[in-house]
């Protein structure tokens, strides 16, 4: 019996058409948790509804999409109406939404919530603890899947911007129920080897599930203890996990981390550039500083009249000179030498005055003398006879014919006594 | 080159801004002024170069305890 093939063609059509023509399944009412969102750029809804047993593509056209009156997001519990229908194109079933309405968050929404509030009260989140991130760092740690667009990313980033830096990947499960353990792992590994200075954590993006690792009580108590620095670069601009919050710092996503975590080469560059300016013109400056300085000093008063500087100590000092000269002993030797010429000369005076009284008196003495000389007497014609050498006073003496000696003042005579003649008494 | 090649970019930068910082404070002998701008020059000019002549970043990954080549 020859068989009959059908064209896939032929089969998605005969699918759609059972789809299409069920009239359970014309008019859906259904009510699931969105994930996987996207907002096309024509405007439409492309997402996923699910709940802990299954999941189903879901569409709103733009039209549709442009009445919902707020934004839908993944985790978001929402009700919907609709219609099943098959996409030959991918073979998929998918609801064709008309209107949804938000009915509640999703169930992990709830626990994110949840954990946040508790690692929040118990200061997890604290700026406190935030650690630095070093400005040039030597390595950085990148924990992330090997295989990942994140880590190509974070390498060509780093690599572009500031190639001094050299990556160390810790190859990561960031996906999956293995992940949790795997990233306090390699925490804990990159920050007992120590080999880089900063830790990059992430991933791209994903749905709520594909990030749910990141917001696992284990894994923020373990960037929490981390004393290496850790950038959180999870998901997309406006996903956020209990991990950016613990982190030391939140980039958007993994190139935002690799860009946080090194400067640029282009403006170091110019900041070098700048620093080589502030040099030259802060020695410049030093140097017009100090010979504007010594200029002035030049100018001063003191240089340009030196004698001004001394003006008021040379006066002290001829008021001194002259205060010790009044002092000086050699004003009172002068003093005692006047005083001693003085004496002499009173003394000298006094002798004088002295032997010329003595001589006055010796020679008055010598003309009395001279008058009482015999010899002066006899000049004026008396004569002195004498006998055996004695005058002779009396006539008693004498006798006749006896011979005396008569002298007179120019000589002597002998003479005989011729006659006496007594006086009569 | 005076600068010590082992010198790394931020020590090096650090350096260079600490010596701008003290010529900026101006309290300086002229002497030392100069040694510093000197000193500062050969710095900014060491950064420079190690910016300019940097190679590719190295990338390695830690596996089973071993650092090994990333691809």
């Amino acid at each position: 019996m020859e068989q009959t093939y059908l064209t896939v063609t032929a089969l998605t059509k005969y699918i759609k058409y059972k789809f299409d023509h069920d009239k359970h399944l014309r008019r859906i009412f259904l009510k699931g948790e969105i994930s996987n969102f996207k907002h096309h750029s024509r405007g439409h809804f492309y997402f996923t509804l699910k709940d802990d047993g299954a999941q189903i593509s879901a569409i709103m056209f733009a039209t549709n999409a442009n009445k919902v009156p707020f934004k839908p997001e993944d985790g978001m519990s929402v009700n919907v109406e609709g219609y099943i229908s098959v996409y030959p194109q991918s073979g998929q079933y998918q609801i064709y939404v008309s209107s949804m309405n938000e009915s509640g968050r999703g169930d992990l929404h709830v626990a994110y919530e949840q954990l946040k509030k508790k690692l929040t009260e118990k200061g997890l989140f604290d700026a406190v603890y935030k650690q630095p991130i070093p400005k040039y760092p030597k390595a950085i740690g990148v924990l992330t899947s090997p295989t990942g667009a994140a880590v190509r990313d974070i390498i060509h980033i780093v690599n572009r911007r500031f190639p001094l830096t050299n990556i160390i990947v810790y190859p990561t499960l960031v996906q999956g129920e293995y992940a949790k353990d795997s990233i306090v792992k390699q925490i804990k590994k990159a920050n007992k080897d120590e080999l880089v200075d900063v830790i990059i954590l992430g991933r791209g993006g994903g749905s709520i599930e594909d990030l749910w690792p990141f917001n696992e009580e284990e894994v923020a108590y373990a960037i929490f203890e981390s004393k290496l620095p850790i950038i959180s670069s999870v998901g997309h601009e406006t996903d956020f996990t209990i991990s950016d919050f613990v982190s030391d710092l939140r980039a958007p996503t993994p190139s935002g981390g690799a860009e946080i975590a090194v400067p640029n080469q282009v403006d170091l560059l110019q900041y070098i550039g700048s620093l080589k300016e502030r040099l030259n013109y802060n020695i410049n400056h030093l140097v017009k500083r100090k010979s504007d300085i010594l200029r002035n000093i030049e100018q001063s008063v003191v240089f340009r009249d030196p004698y001004r500087l001394t003006e008021k100590q040379t006066q002290q000092l001829l008021l001194l000179d002259e205060k010790l000269q009044l002092l000086s002993p050699k004003n009172k030797l002068d003093q005692y030498e006047k005083d001693l010429l003085n004496l002499r000369r009173r003394l000298e005076n006094i002798i004088q005055k002295r032997v010329d009284y003595k001589r006055n008196q010796f020679d008055f003495a010598v003309s009395r003398l001279e008058l009482l000389n015999p010899l002066s007497i006899m000049k004026k014609g008396y004569s002195v006879t004498m006998k055996n050498n004695e005058i002779i006073k009396s006539v008693e003496h004498i006798q006749q014919d006896e011979v005396i000696d008569v002298r007179f003042h120019d000589g002597q005579a002998k003479a005989k006594v011729l006659e006496i003649e007594r006086m009569k008494k | 080159m005076a600068v010590e090649n082992k010198k790394s970019f931020e020590e090096s930068l650090k350096e260079l801004e600490a010596l701008v910082k003290q010529l900026e404070n101006g309290d300086i002998e002229l002497n030392q002024a100069v040694k510093k701008y000197q000193a500062g020059m050969e710095l900014s000019e060491y950064c420079h170069t190690l910016l300019k002549e940097a190679e590719e970043t190295i990338v390695k990954m830690m596996k089973d305890d071993n650092l090994v080549d990333f691809e």
